[in-house]
């Protein structure tokens, strides 16, 4: 199974070795061939890759791996319980006791910057993920019946974009009563056109491609044909997506907060700091200078994983 | 399309037996449509009915410009797509009669190579996986025996074992191409259709790939259509040659005897192209050589489709259709009214 | 061209009706005791709460009340609000200006400023200016407009002790102050936009001048590299038109939560309040009438493209 790491001979039995003209893409020589990769084998070794030729990717990597381990230990890492009330250290500054200070209520603002990672975290990871799901679903099927259907179904996905998101989300505020399910369930239906518009077009591509043919006069079915060919083939793009639509999510469910209609207080959530905050510019400037900034580097490092990612799949800056 | 008397008896094509596979009046139709509401605003006349027929154990070859519809006739003998009219037999059963499972069963039985070599293979893929599709599809083999199947069929085209884990970019053209032909060949199919699979590949790999697939024809006894613009590859490689124009076969016979003595005009011309090809180059002195761009396959012109282009138009061309007359040899046609006027002065 | 722009309106009016349908299909979805939620605190007794659902259309199947309120909206009535009995069009239309305004400055402060930044990196391609701006681009690109708006105010707040008027005069009832109250919020909603348009302009902008201009620069006069500059500018500003469109939605979305906190009476707000007191026709008229806002606004950039780019023109018409 691994006779072909190292070492081989540069051809085997292969007549037509000499590589003159005919298309060979800059690839390493086939002697440096990895050995069978699948799953987390793969993955492993595409992420190596990805911190290895993406600088920035990897930084981004770094800052989301904190925050993730911010939301899941929560408990283990913040000073004080959140919704502990110090009724004696309302709206104090930061010192050795309260690092970033108390809020309004007396409340330590980084164990609530520390548990808000939580409703953050698991708000826009659902969505995305949802979402991603959805969306491709929606577009890989619109783009392989085409015609009228994927007329119809991409005229619905442009009414739904048609609405400024955060109106269309404040309309679906009234619909649905404020809990956590419901802030995912209006921001997948917001976020989902999004994914669909890539994935169809990405069906559109790849459905030209000659292995989607070959595929066919193989004898491969249509389900068959979709989920080994063209999904894969349309991986890279939807991560892409994935990871720049993850920051939007994250800025969408602060505003939600902000405006009093997601996580309803008193969750911590980085949106409601901010809009108790508020009332406090002059006074406790730190109760919007913390939420702010996370909330900020949060974004900064979904956009920063977008970028990386569309540049470590664009063919064109192959290195 | 009219009635084609030469192919109407089958006999006159097939050498032995029946064919493998039979083509009888094909078809196809494209419908351009435009705005919103689709209205068709014009036909592209892709394939318009030809008949061929392809014996066991044989190569037929199809040769003509791009854009003549040899591609499309692979498609609709494969049922890749619907023909607009036509019949297609293979191994005796009506291919357009068949639904799902009876499609399926014959994918198994007739595969196809294609031009792009990376093109034609999911880059996602490994070779293991590539090759052992068909396997998985048709439920031939799986887990240990699909692997040794595939490892043999590798080693079959010159490939190896040691290829299996790879992806399709790290082998050159030559090898891609090998290794769709591994595909092809891993269901122990009875026809594949090669259409260009030498087309993009440099000339001193184009000829190992034809002595593999000649090989294999004879190692297995595999039947070809074998489609290519490149007169001297289809020479090589072709028992019988069909020559196609604007959809149409323009001429077909034994593939020596088409290239020693071509009868039609637009063969004469594809021969003229290949330098030092003698018998071409002195009829060609005679009648001047063909020029010109091929007109749009949305409007195909009247009478014979090549008289815009041919040197040796007459006032028939434009007018009237040439069916396909015969050409001297046995199994030998052609659609040019040339062909009708050595009869009608004798007649005369 | 006629023809065209026909085909975009009566595209924009196709998607309209869909939003419409959305909006209706999805407030099937109110819970049923939506209206006893909102009259329980205003002691109501049974029978005004059966009134209000029967005016309100709860009753009624989905698609009787879409027809009413269509067969409405075409005579320009788009209901009333629920507290006030105001007609929703006056409610809106009284209150527009002050969003435009908002989103246009925006709009503006963005795109000027992403061209010139843009321009800027491109021109100064690899050097330390470039690299700055980049980071600038990426990080204003990060920092959510309500956030950016409430540090600017923290620290004018902290610094010079200033803070926004709160009573809203317009641009010709007192200039000074319109000034002073839009600058703040028209800022935070426009960098997003800015940073996006940087971006744009600097990669196309390298993308159309490519070797070529770079050649041109070593070996010609400047009136030759001012030609190919204006050139590959407007190949750019086609790419950026594309991300104004985009980024339309994103600041009209931002004006909701800006009016709000900088006290500006405009639609955003209007919506808001409305979804804080379950005002159902004015959220539902309002929904749809800033779907129509965007899709005019679309319109208006598809046929800038079409006067700025014949051949794209030429392709449209020929592809619908
Ligand atoms: N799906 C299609 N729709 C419309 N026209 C097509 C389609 N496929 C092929 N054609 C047209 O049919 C003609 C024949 O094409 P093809 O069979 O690919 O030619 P060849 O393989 O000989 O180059 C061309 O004019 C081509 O443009
Ligand atoms: S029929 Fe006429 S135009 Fe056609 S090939 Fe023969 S001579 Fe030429
Ligand atoms: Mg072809």
């Amino acid at each position: 199974m691994s006779s072909d790491v190292a070492g081989s001979p540069l051809a085997p039995v292969v007549p037509d070795q000499p590589r003159s003209g005919d298309r060979t893409p800059p690839t390493p020589s086939s002697s440096e061939a990895p050995p069978r990769r699948r799953g987390a084998a793969a993955a492993w070794a595409g992420l190596k890759r990805f911190i290895r030729t993406e600088k920035l990717g990897a930084v981004s990597l770094a800052l989301i791996t904190v925050f993730v381990v911010m939301a899941v230990f929560a408990p283990l890492l913040a000073p004080y319980d959140p919704l502990q009330q110090f009724r004696r250290n309302l709206t104090e500054a930061p010192s050795g006791t309260f690092w970033l200070g108390t809020d309004d209520l007396g409340r330590d603002v980084l164990s609530r910057l520390i548990y808000g990672a939580r409703s953050s975290m698991i708000v826009s990871v659902v969505t995305t993920v949802v979402s991603l799901v959805l969306g491709t679903l929606i577009g890989v099927t619109s783009g392989f019946l085409g015609k009228r259907k994927d007329m119809v179904i991409q005229r619905l996905m442009d009414a739904i974009q048609s609405v400024p998101p955060l109106v269309l989300l404040l309309f679906l505020a009234v619909v649905l009563t404020p809990s956590m399910s419901s802030t995912i369930i209006a921001l997948t239906i917001v976020i989902t056109p999004s994914f669909n518009r890539v994935a169809r077009a990405e069906t559109m591509r790849i459905r030209e491609e000659t292995y989607i043919e070959a595929a066919r006069a193989t004898g491969s079915s249509s389900l068959r044909t979709m989920v080994k060919h063209v999904l894969p083939n349309m991986a890279a793009p939807m991560m892409t997506m994935a990871s720049l639509l993850f920051a939007g999510v994250i800025i969408a469910e602060s505003a939600l907060s902000f405006l009093g209609i997601g996580t309803p207080p008193p969750t911590p959530s980085w949106g409601g700091m901010l809009s108790s905050g508020a009332r406090y510019v002059e006074l406790a400037p730190w109760m919007i200078i913390a939420p702010g900034l996370i909330l900020s580097v949060a974004v900064f490092a979904f956009n920063l994983l977008g970028d990386a990612l569309r540049d470590f799949f664009d063919p064109r800056l192959q290195r | 399309m009219q009635a084609d008397p030469a192919v109407r008896d089958p006999d006159r094509v097939a050498d032995a037996g029946t064919p493998l596979l039979e083509a009888r009046d094909l078809v196809k139709h494209y419908q351009i449509r435009k705005g919103v509401l689709g209205r068709p605003v014009g036909t592209v006349h892709a394939v318009d009915g030809i008949s061929f027929a392809i014996p066991r154990g044989k190569t037929v070859g199809l040769v003509g410009e791009s854009g003549s519809g040899k591609s499309t006739a692979a498609r609709l003998v494969s049922r890749l797509i619907e023909p607009t009219s036509g019949e297609v037999r293979f191994d005796g059963q009506d291919v357009l009669a068949m639904r799902g499972k009876e499609v399926k069963a014959l994918r198994r039985r007739m595969q196809m190579v294609f031009q792009d070599p990376f093109g034609s293979l999911n880059p996602r893929l490994t070779v293991g996986d590539i090759v052992g599709e068909p396997l998985e599809v048709h439920r031939v083999a799986s887990g240990r025996a699909r692997t040794d199947r595939v490892v043999e069929v590798l080693e079959t085209v010159g490939l190896s074992g040691r290829d299996l884990h790879k992806f399709p970019h790290q082998f050159s053209g030559g090898q891609a191409q090998r290794i769709g032909i591994a595909r092809a060949l891993a269901t122990n199919p009875d026809l594949i259709i090669c259409d260009e699979a030498v087309s993009a590949l440099d000339v001193s790999v184009q000829a190992q790939v034809l002595n593999l697939l000649k090989r294999l024809q004879r190692e297995l006894g595999l039947s070809y259509l074998f489609i290519a613009h490149d007169l001297n590859v289809v020479r090589y490689m072709a028992d019988e040659l069909c020559v196609m124009y604007m959809g149409e076969i323009v001429e077909r016979g034994d593939g020596d005897a088409v290239f020693a003595d071509p009868q039609h005009p637009y063969t004469q011309m594809l021969l003229a192209a290949i330098p030092g090809h003698d018998p071409v180059t002195a009829r060609a002195q005679e009648r001047g050589v063909a020029t010109g761009e091929v007109p749009s396959a949305s409007a195909p012109p009247s009478g014979c489709r090549f008289h815009t282009r041919c040197p040796a138009v007459f006032d028939r061309c434009p007018t009237e259709h040439p069916p396909l007359y015969d050409a001297g040899q046995p199994g030998r046609v052609a659609a040019c009214h040339l062909l009708d006027e050595p009869r009608q002065v004798q007649r005369a | 061209m006629i023809r065209y722009v026909l085909g975009r309106l009566v595209y924009g009016l196709v998607v309209l009706a869909l939003v419409t349908v959305f909006v209706f299909v999805a407030i099937t979805f109110i819970p049923s005791d939506a209206v006893d939620v909102m009259l329980a605190d205003t002691g109501a007794t049974e029978e005004q709460a059966a009134a209000m659902r029967s005016e309100l259309g709860l009753d009624r199947p989905v698609w009787e009340q879409l027809g009413s309120f269509l067969g409405n909206a075409v005579q320009g009535d788009f209901g009333r609000s629920f507290y006030t009995d105001e007609p929703v069009v006056d409610l809106f239309l009284d209150r527009i200006p002050i969003t435009l305004q908002l989103g246009g400055l925006a709009l503006v402060i963005g795109t000027v400023l992403g061209l010139v930044l843009g321009i800027i990196a491109a021109v100064r391609r690899g050097t330390a200016t470039d690299g700055a701006v980049r980071v600038t681009a990426v990080t204003f690109l990060s920092v959510p407009n309500f956030v950016l708006g409430l540090l600017i105010l923290t620290a004018l707040g902290l610094w010079f002790a200033w803070s926004p008027p709160f009573v809203y005069r317009g641009p010709t009832e007192d200039f000074v102050s319109w000034a002073q109250h839009m600058a703040i919020p028209a800022i935070a909603l426009g960098t997003a936009s800015m940073a996006g348009i940087t971006r744009m302009t600097r990669s196309s902008l390298l993308e159309n001048l490519g070797s070529q201009y770079i050649r041109t620069v070593r070996a010609k006069g400047a009136g030759e590299r001012l030609v190919l500059f204006k050139h590959a500018m407007r190949n750019s500003v086609i790419a950026v038109l594309t991300l104004i469109g985009v980024d339309l939605a994103t600041v009209l979305g931002g004006t909701v939560i800006l009016e709000q906190m900088f006290s500006l009476p405009g639609t955003g707000q209007l919506v808001y309040q409305a979804v804080l007191d379950r005002d159902y026709p004015v959220v539902i008229a309002c929904t749809i009438f800033y779907a129509g806002l965007f899709i005019v606004t679309m319109i208006i950039i598809d046929l800038l493209y079409a006067f700025i780019d014949p051949r794209i023109r030429a392709a449209r018409e020929a592809g619908r």
